[in-house]
């Protein structure tokens, strides 16, 4: 029974037992990837590397014997920083994007191929959830937003770009039309108060998500009716108001309190607001450097100076977002806004560390070969982008499910629980840190259950492990050697062939987004 | 295509057998007869045997050997090693592509006559630009010669098919002396054999009294063809890049026919005395002298001969010769007096080190294989000697088989192994011929097999031919390819003393190191002690190659001093250039800069200046070798070779090689030197295996060293004027319009214009040096 050290803490473990073993006994977290447990450690992703006896190596310690006397490290500055680099190597060598382009661009990241295959599915419920996670104006923007999805969208590389504003639209105006439209359930009450300056897009989107939180929200503005430019800044022709009053209606259903024709901007007693509430959030839009100093904010050449993660101003509790603070006027990122500063705001009621929405961790493949292109529209439905008649319509059930099916599911299919995602955004690796020429991007449809993307592949050989012990008659393997390895089935036959006993034990085993299952329509 | 015929699938694997661990073997027959391996004949295995479809696949697709698509009639393996690179490797591959006709994206010409590979050594450093068609070696090309080597050929093809292979040679009673000349591959491709050929015939034709042999290599081989003339009373005579033509007059020189004319025996001798003094041959430069001239007692002097004892003298496969010369000695010694403990002993007293590389104490390793409980213990040679610009190896197996076979069997007894493997590389044919005749002789004179000269010590020695992949040097790769696995090392512990092949105690060491313990035994361990360093005791083999007056194989203490070998026993660098660094220890070593030149070397003084004793190989490097283009190329190698397990490794030397790309094409970034340095450590610090974790000493070496270089190609300036696409060529007011630029320029870049001053279209120019080499005023220019 050889005892050991590990991160000074002693511990005894059986004769075979690994570093990996010995410190989950103590309970020391050291990540893996391609480690599991019941199968041989493939000591290939290096990702759980410590230190051993102040050697200058480090070794993984899902392979490394623990011996007697040993004296392990499995944290520092230099552990992380290979660690770190092992991440960025393999995302070096990653063909595949995290989450779709458009969610990538959509300055509010809404989840918009999720949001499509809902849509695809008839699950029009779901699909407002997921609209409504990130933007609680989507009827209203689903009319007047530029779109910076859409100018991203893979499919305008082979024809037009899928209609994901109109798309949007859809759900939205579906929703508002059902019987009960979507409300969220409010968290439990949290007993703290926020006032709101400015009921613009960020102002109510801000209301939203901290109501939503469980806060207390009190919207002041010197307008009669809520909404700012929404309602005194656009067209009726686009947007007409009861669309938005539709919306703000629900968002007063969380339990909004309005408080129009109040004086505001210099005249703000900013003292009173700080004495009253326990945090305050400025989205009053445009404003001029005298008003924000006049409330005894800092000026930046954007408006009111902010930290850009948290919206944190100079102020103690006071926050601002929206058109106050930059020079972009978009609603949806001023929606965007409003949502991220309520998380901040939210981190500083609850007195956790304000350190802002996290960020969004993406690979991106950049721009497609036609090659490539081809391969992602092969699942894709063939017909051309819809445009609903008149002008200014919105889409009917049946051109809303063929429009959807236009999307090729670029996003990953294994977003939230991909090892390399989540360790990359752990360890702060940067997918661009080593430049390279990117691999091809491949996807094997053969099969009827599952999808093999070779370039999300880390090469852990677990699934070859996999399908050796349940018996595959022809299985998996690693084809050639060096860089250009990769997990195969045996003479070229289709993924099919190689997986017909072992399919679900490999999807659940492949720590990245390499082998998934096909989503069910 | 036709339909391929499987019954000799059946056949070999009938041969061979159906155990998993057969693959390889399984696999290399049907590769030498089919020249791929069709995917049918594949699945046919799987049928017939025990080998899954997912280890043929794995296997298949990771030794370079194996090709999956149908080849050419002839194999051209263009060398590119660290000599062939510094000679122009590159370009000898780019002229064969050329004249072939084949396209970037393919490997056989369109009339699937020939195949063209690019392999990592061919071991025959000091003939660079070295390839190899089917088994014949051609060395010193250049790209302008390429059709001369493919006329060549094809010519020796229709030859051979004409005549059969004759017998070695013969024994008679009453020969007044011998005449011995090196068959080893690189000494054939400098034209040994056909001098061979015609001695025989010589003799035959004049019934001289003599016979011709073919030793081992004595390591000159910068002068190949050596013909060795021993008489019977002592006296010895050496000729140098002997002719076929010059066999009849060397005979006649020495041994009496039996009727002659005195008239023409004068004739003879007047020819022969200007043959040794240089005047009368054309070229010049074809002949050297015998051995009283100074450069070649220079090129022995400084020798020490134990791994080659004997150099030069006896036939390789002789076995009766090597035992009147000792052979066997200290193996009966050993067996027949000698506890494990006490041969053990000697070699910790000897101080051996393991010479594979890394140095480790090889009583150490004997100890724990021979303390290992386990009835069942293997003993294994490697001879995967894969390092660009190392061919000790090859020398080694190819000129003392007998003398590895019985280093390995004292091993064997040593640790208390029945059973051992020679894993040879695969590139070496003949290595592998002469290596399973010799296993073969000495089973039939029970030098192996069952009770050993009467003892009860038994030995089973079987080759396994390597199959293409570096990696398997390494000690885990080995013993995973020799069990028919993809050869990927494997974290140590366990060491495979402790569970090595089939998870047995295994004792595994390099050729070299087998080869001098029964020295040791024999001589006692104080004799080799007393050479070599405090730490490091002993000799050393070093393959030396590159811009070296003399390449070839040297054995030396290990202590001397770089320049001491390459100034004294190397005879300095060619072409009257300055030496700028030495490479030592080929992918896994470093560029040892001229200023250091003069430290003595041991494992522990090379580490420190950033290389490493690795197996051997020792490459001369001059002004106009690029150290940019050094690191690249060792990238390159290491990049190619791994087996593909660890990020470390497999993603980082790639990027590695990323970065080392741009800055030899002038893309480099301002912070490309310290994200490669940066990038260098971590793979050094965190690669699973010895491969990854000596991939960047190249880089770091030459950064280290030649730190100005990176900065010049970072501002787009090869200051040594190798990387291509920094470099462009021009002809200066030299050129006296003689047009044999113009005539050799493959690209059509040089018009010609008679009398006149040439010029290069640097359009068209694909950098290939022809021009340079051909021109006869020294106006071609290049910066």
């Amino acid at each position: 029974m050889p005892k050991l050290t590990i991160d000074n803490h002693q511990v005894k473990v059986d004769n075979g037992a690994t570093i990996l073993d010995a410190a989950a006994k103590l309970e020391i977290e050291i990540p893996t990837m391609c480690f599991l447990k019941g199968y041989k450690a493939s000591t290939s992703c290096m990702l759980c590397v410590v230190k051993v006896n102040n050697s200058d190596k480090l070794l993984p310690a899902c392979g490394t014997i623990a011996q007697d006397g040993m004296k392990v490290e499995t944290d520092s500055d230099e552990i992380r920083q290979a660690r770190k680099a092992a991440l960025e190597l393999l995302l070096s060598d990653h063909a595949g994007d995290c989450i779709g382009p458009c969610q990538a661009a959509c300055p509010a990241h809404m989840n918009i191929p999720l949001m499509i295959r809902q849509i695809t599915a008839g699950k029009l419920r779901d699909a407002i959830i997921t609209v409504k996670k990130d933007i609680p104006l989507p009827a209203v923007l689903g009319r007047i937003c530029p779109k910076p999805c859409e100018q991203v969208c893979r499919r305008a590389q082979f024809d037009k770009a899928v209609s994901i504003c109109l798309l949007k639209r859809y759900v939205a105006d579906v929703d508002l039309q059902s019987e009960k439209p979507y409300v969220p359930t409010r968290g439990k009450n949290r007993n703290k108060k926020v006032a709101i300056v400015g009921a613009g897009p960020s102002g109510l989107s801000a209301a939203y998500y901290l109501l939503t939180d469980g806060y207390k929200c009190t919207i002041f503005d010197d307008h009669e009716s809520p909404g700012g430019m929404l309602r005194y800044g656009v067209s009726q022709d686009k947007l007409t108001t009861d669309v938005l009053d539709a919306e703000i209606a629900l968002i007063k259903k969380l339990g909004m309190v309005f408080k129009g024709q109040m004086p505001i901007g210099y005249a703000l007693k900013m003292k009173e607001l700080q004495k009253d509430f326990d945090a305050v959030l400025i989205a009053i839009g445009q404003t001029k450097p005298d008003d924000v100093e006049s409330m005894g904010l800092e000026t930046s050449p954007n408006g009111i100076a902010i930290n850009p993660r948290t919206y944190e101003t100079n102020l103690p509790g006071v926050f601002a977002a929206g058109a106050a603070v930059r020079k972009s006027k978009l609603a949806v990122r001023a929606v965007a806004d409003g949502k991220e500063a309520a998380v901040a705001i939210g981190q500083f009621l609850s007195g956790q560390p304000v350190t802002g929405s996290p960020h969004v961790f993406n690979t991106r493949m950049g721009r497609l070969e036609e090659d490539e292109i081809e391969r992602f529209v092969v699942h894709a439905g063939k017909a051309e982008r819809l445009t609903p008649s008149p002008e200014g319509a919105g889409f009917t059930d049946d051109q809303a499910r063929e429009e959807a099916a236009r999307c090729m599911h670029c996003d990953c299919r294994k977003p939230q629980n991909c090892k390399l995602r989540q360790y990359a955004r752990q360890y702060g690796a940067k997918p661009g840190h080593y430049k390279g020429g990117r691999r091809s991007f491949f996807q094997h449809l053969q099969h009827t259950n599952l999808i093999y993307e070779p370039g999300k592949c880390i090469n852990c050989g677990l699934c070859i492990q996999i399908t050796a012990e349940a018996g595959e008659s022809l299985g998996l393997t690693f084809v050639g050697r060096g860089f250009d390895v990769r997990v195969a089935v045996p003479f070229e036959h289709s993924i099919a062939e190689g997986l017909k006993l072992a399919t679900k034990k490999c999807v659940e085993a492949c720590p990245t987004g390499a082998l998934v299952f096909k989503t069910k329509k | 295509m036709n339909e391929l015929d499987l019954t000799f699938i059946d056949k070999t694997v009938e041969k061979i057998g159906t155990g998993p661990e057969k693959v390889l073997a399984i696999l290399q027959d049907i590769q030498e007869h089919f020249r791929y391996l069709p995917k049918e004949a594949l699945e046919r295995v799987c049928e017939l045997t025990d080998i899954t479809p997912a280890s043929i696949a794995g296997v298949s697709t990771f030794y370079n050997q194996f090709r999956h698509r149908p080849a050419g009639r002839h194999t051209i393996k263009v060398c590119i090693g660290t000599a062939c690179h510094v000679k122009g490797g590159q370009q000898i591959y780019d002229a064969f592509q050329r004249n072939l006709g084949i396209p970037d994206s393919e490997d056989t010409d369109p009339q699937k006559l020939f195949t063209i590979e690019k392999v990592a050594c061919l071991g025959c450093c000091m003939l660079a630009p070295a390839i190899q068609i089917d088994d014949i070696t051609y060395g010193h090309l250049t790209s302008d010669t390429i059709p001369v080597v493919l006329r060549d050929f094809l010519e020796q093809q229709k030859a051979q098919a004409q005549q059969a292979e004759g017998p070695a040679y013969t024994k008679s009673d009453g020969i007044l002396g011998e005449i011995r000349i090196c068959l080893d591959s690189s000494c054939v491709a400098g034209g040994s054999a056909k001098v061979y050929e015609a001695l025989k015939k010589a003799i035959k034709e004049t019934g001289a009294a003599t016979v011709v042999k073919s030793v081992g290599c004595s390591g000159m081989s910068f002068l190949a063809p050596l013909v060795e003339v021993v008489l019977a009373n002592g006296p010895s005579f050496r000729y140098a890049q002997v002719l076929p033509d010059d066999a009849r007059a060397i005979v006649l020189k020495h041994f009496k026919p039996k009727q002659i004319t005195r008239k023409i025996r004068n004739t003879i001798s007047t020819m022969l005395d200007k043959l040794l003094t240089d005047k009368a041959w054309e070229p010049v430069t074809r002949y050297s002298v015998d051995v009283r001239d100074r450069p070649l007692a220079g090129f022995l002097q400084k020798q020490v001969h134990i791994a080659t004892e004997h150099c030069g003298s006896i036939d390789p496969l002789d076995l009766d010769e090597y035992i009147r010369n000792d052979g066997f000695k200290a193996l009966q010694e050993t067996i027949s007096k000698m506890s494990h403990e006490l041969v053990i002993d000697k070699i910790k007293k000897s101080g051996l080190r393991g010479r594979g590389g890394a140095g480790y104490p090889t009583h150490l390793k004997l100890s724990r294989v021979c303390n290992s409980k386990s009835g069942k213990k293997y003993v294994i040679c490697n001879g995967d000697e894969g390092d660009p610009g190392a061919f000790m190896d090859r020398m080694l197996i190819e000129s003392y088989p007998y003398r590895i076979i019985e280093g390995i069997a004292i091993a064997a007894y040593a640790v208390g192994a029945d059973e051992g493997f020679l894993y040879i590389r695969a590139e070496y044919p003949l290595a592998v011929k002469r290596m399973t005749q010799a296993i073969n002789t000495c089973q039939q004179r029970e030098f192996l097999g069952h009770n050993i000269m009467e003892s009860p010590f038994s030995l089973e020695l079987k080759i396994v031919p390597g199959a293409g992949a570096f990696v398997c040097g390494e000690e885990t790769a080995l013993i995973a390819s020799i069990e028919g696995r993809r050869g990927m090392p494997r974290l140590r512990p366990p060491y495979p003393a402790e569970s090595g092949l089939w998870g047995k105690p295994t004792l595994i060491s390099n050729v070299e190191t087998y080869t001098v313990m029964p020295w040791i035994i024999r001589n006692g361990p104080d004799a080799f002690a007393k050479l070599g360093t405090p730490k490091s005791k002993g000799t050393k083999v070093f393959a030396l190659a590159g811009k070296i007056a003399r390449g070839g194989l040297v054995e030396v203490p290990i202590g001397i001093s770089i320049h001491q070998i390459i100034e004294d026993i190397g005879g300095g660098i060619t072409e009257g250039l300055r030496l700028k660094a030495v490479q030592i220890g080929g992918p896994s070593g470093g560029c040892v800069p001229v200023e250091m030149a003069h430290i003595p070397i041991d494992y522990e003084t090379l580490n420190d200046m950033g290389a490493m004793m690795g197996s051997g190989g020792m490459v001369a490097l001059d002004e106009s070798d690029c150290m940019v283009d050094i690191a690249r190329y060792f990238l390159e190698f290491t990049q190619d070779q791994s087996c593909g397990k660890c990020t470390f490794c497999r993603i980082g030397t790639r990027r590695m090689l990323d970065i080392l790309e741009r800055l030899c094409e002038g893309q480099g970034k301002k912070t490309d030197i310290q994200e490669l340095e940066h990038l260098a450590k971590m793979v050094r610090q965190a690669s699973l295996c010895g491969l990854g974790s000596t991939a960047p000493n190249p880089v770091l070496s030459t950064i280290r060293y030649f730190r100005e270089e990176y900065w010049a190609h970072l501002n787009k300036r090869c200051p040594a004027g190798r990387c291509k696409a920094l470099i462009t060529y021009s002809i200066t007011d030299d050129c006296i319009g003689c047009t044999l630029c113009a005539q050799h320029c493959p690209a059509d870049a040089i018009e010609m214009k008679p009398y006149q001053k040439h010029e290069i279209d640097t359009e068209k120019c694909i950098r290939c040096g022809t021009c340079k080499s051909v021109c006869q005023s020294n106006a071609v220019k290049v910066e």
